[in-house]
């Protein structure tokens, strides 16, 4: 479990995280949502005990991260920008991590199986590409097998198909009970990650619930209906009580979900043509949401 | 794909790993990128080819009288060259970290910062020493041996030898640590070798320029004529401070550079 309570840091005038709260619970995983700029790396780092905070605190497991007599058995951590020299090579990068905190060393095998750089284990990383970079880091991350992991933007220069296999990694990963941090700063793919968001723009907490709830609460729904006998399916509605607005050839009735719907016409005996919900993506809820905490925003916005 | 089916509720405190544990990392780290291994090459290189080098070519004029210098002053020589190599070493230590965002791997695995700070001086101070000291007995045993053949050679039991081949590591280390110490407050590579070389030679000569008592003090006290007179059978420069005093005066600053380096570290952000 991850806390953070009033955290705050501050660079001279500019307040990167802004006295922000939350709680990152174990056995799911935790999205930390924001556009660039908006304090992600800068929590991150202050969860790892790379940047002091300016105020307040962050715990990990009831501790502060710089406590740990070993704190890759605790906390694994993917952070974004490379943290890696380019003339080691992975073995030998996972071999002095392990040492550093008493990993037994056949860990290292097993992560580098895990994430599937076995063959090129011994190749210097500079020559790696961002994706294998990436999975360096997670293989670095899962070392010491530990209950926490914190992925700051793990997707980053990913192919889909890593993609995928960074998503069903952090779902394996909480479902075995562990702490599952991920930030990302694309809302469709922790859409599809995070059981839990936690969004943040200009170093504040915008939202904190369920991917679920932010769904609902955030990305607005109707159904659209087109049929035949138009006027009547228009009348049939409105005195059901439903927000109708016709747009064209198309209805759009604000509020019930498709079944709904499709029920009162069907009881009428009336056609219908087409019957759809259709979602406003999740992508513009989250724009919607932090478009005033954009920090580099384009002037056509 | 053996990832365990633990039920992950732990929170207690991980076993300790065992007190070498930070010391060992930075070992593995510092035997496993190529500039190591380059560097102390070139150290023996420099050092012990270019002090046979010299011997070679001095060794008749010595015996004729002709050099107006000690014939000790030749035989660790080559040191002068070799502790380039040093000083890039030293650096490196510190600032290949922070160059290329393995820092932030070395504080996230061991965020007791003081450890990290104390296991890296250990590790280079001690390699240091060791380099130091074979490249000087090399380079004695082949200078010394065109030395003895024109007649003027040193056994090892005279004055000064010993010190100044166990001096030749005791001087390399040292100046690696204050190298490392000027990579904790400038973080940039090639700044620090600037630095450390410009204060060692040529800040180092050109104080000497100032006029009167100023001017020999200054000379006398500045790192590399302080820390690089023990390194030496026999200095060239009878100027200098004792060996003994002058290296006390140059630990004491690189004492005082580590210090600086030390609170940089444990306050600045990663």
């Amino acid at each position: 479990m991850i806390s953070a309570h009033r955290l705050t840091k501050t660079y001279g005038a500019r307040t990167a995280v802004d006295a922000i709260d939350f709680t990152v619970e174990p056995g799911r995983v935790t999205g930390f949502l924001g556009p660039n700029g908006a304090g992600k790396s800068t929590t991150m780092r202050m969860v790892l005990g790379l940047d002091r905070p300016t105020s307040g605190t962050v715990t990990v497991n009831g501790r502060r991260y710089v406590d740990s007599p070993a704190p890759l058995r605790e906390v694994g951590a993917l952070l974004e920008a490379r943290a890696l020299h380019p003339g080691r090579s992975a073995r030998d990068h996972l071999r002095w991590l392990a040492v550093s905190n008493g990993i037994p060393s056949r860990r290292v095998g097993e992560v580098l199986e895990l994430v599937g750089l076995t063959s090129v284990a011994g190749q210097r990383v500079g020559r790696f590409s961002l994706g294998m970079g990436q999975r360096l880091g997670i293989a670095a991350a899962l070392l010491g097998d530990p209950p926490v992991v914190v992925l700051d933007e793990p997707v980053n220069g990913l192919d889909p198909e890593g993609i995928r296999w960074v998503r069903t990694l952090a779902r394996d990963l909480a479902a075995e009970g562990r702490t599952v941090f991920v930030s990302s700063h694309l809302m469709s793919e922790m859409a599809l990650t995070a059981d839990h968001l936690v969004v943040i723009g200009r170093g504040r907490v915008l939202a904190d619930c369920s991917t679920a709830e932010f769904v609902a609460e955030h990305a607005a729904s109707h159904v659209r209906v087109r049929s035949p006998q138009q006027d009547r399916v228009v009348t049939l509605l409105r005195d059901a009580g439903l927000d109708v607005a016709a747009h064209g050839g198309e209805l759009r009735v604000q509020g019930p979900d498709a079944a709904t719907v499709g029920e009162l016409v069907g009881s009428a005996g009336l056609l219908l043509h087409e019957l759809t919900l259709v979602r406003s993506s999740l992508e513009d809820a989250f724009m919607t949401l932090t478009a005033d905490s954009v920090e580099y925003a384009g002037a056509s916005r | 794909m053996t990832m365990g089916t633990h039920a992950w509720t732990r929170t207690d405190l991980p076993a300790r790993p065992a007190r070498t544990a930070t010391l060992r990392a930075e070992w593995v780290k510092f035997w496993t990128v190529r500039s190591t291994p380059w560097s102390f090459a070139a150290v023996f290189v420099l050092g012990a080819g270019l002090t046979t080098l010299i011997c070679a070519l001095v060794a008749e004029d010595l015996a004729r009288g002709e050099v107006g210098e000690p014939a000790g002053a030749f035989l660790t020589w080559g040191l002068l060259l070799a502790q380039v190599a040093a000083v890039v070493l030293g650096a490196l230590t510190v600032t290949s970290e922070y160059g290329t965002g393995m820092i932030r791997a070395t504080l996230t695995a061991t965020p007791r910062r003081g450890a990290v700070l104390v296991a890296k001086a250990v590790v280079l101070a001690s390699t240091l020493f060791v380099a130091g000291t074979l490249t000087a007995v090399a380079g004695y045993l082949g200078g010394n041996w065109f030395l003895e053949r024109e007649g003027v050679g040193m056994a090892l039991t005279d004055d000064g030898v010993l010190r100044a081949l166990v001096g030749s590591g005791l001087y390399l280390a040292g100046l690696g640590l204050f190298a490392a110490g000027v990579g904790l407050l400038v973080r940039h590579t090639a700044a620090v070798v600037s630095i450390v070389l410009g204060l060692v030679f040529v800040v180092g000569t050109m104080v000497g320029l100032l006029p009167g008592a100023w001017g020999e003090w200054a000379a006398k006290l500045m790192p590399g004529n302080a820390g690089s007179g023990i390194a030496a059978v026999e200095s060239f420069n009878p100027l200098l401070l004792d060996p003994w005093t002058g290296f006390a005066v140059f630990l004491a600053e690189v004492a005082v550079v580590l210090a600086l380096g030390a609170v940089a570290f444990t306050r600045r952000d990663a």
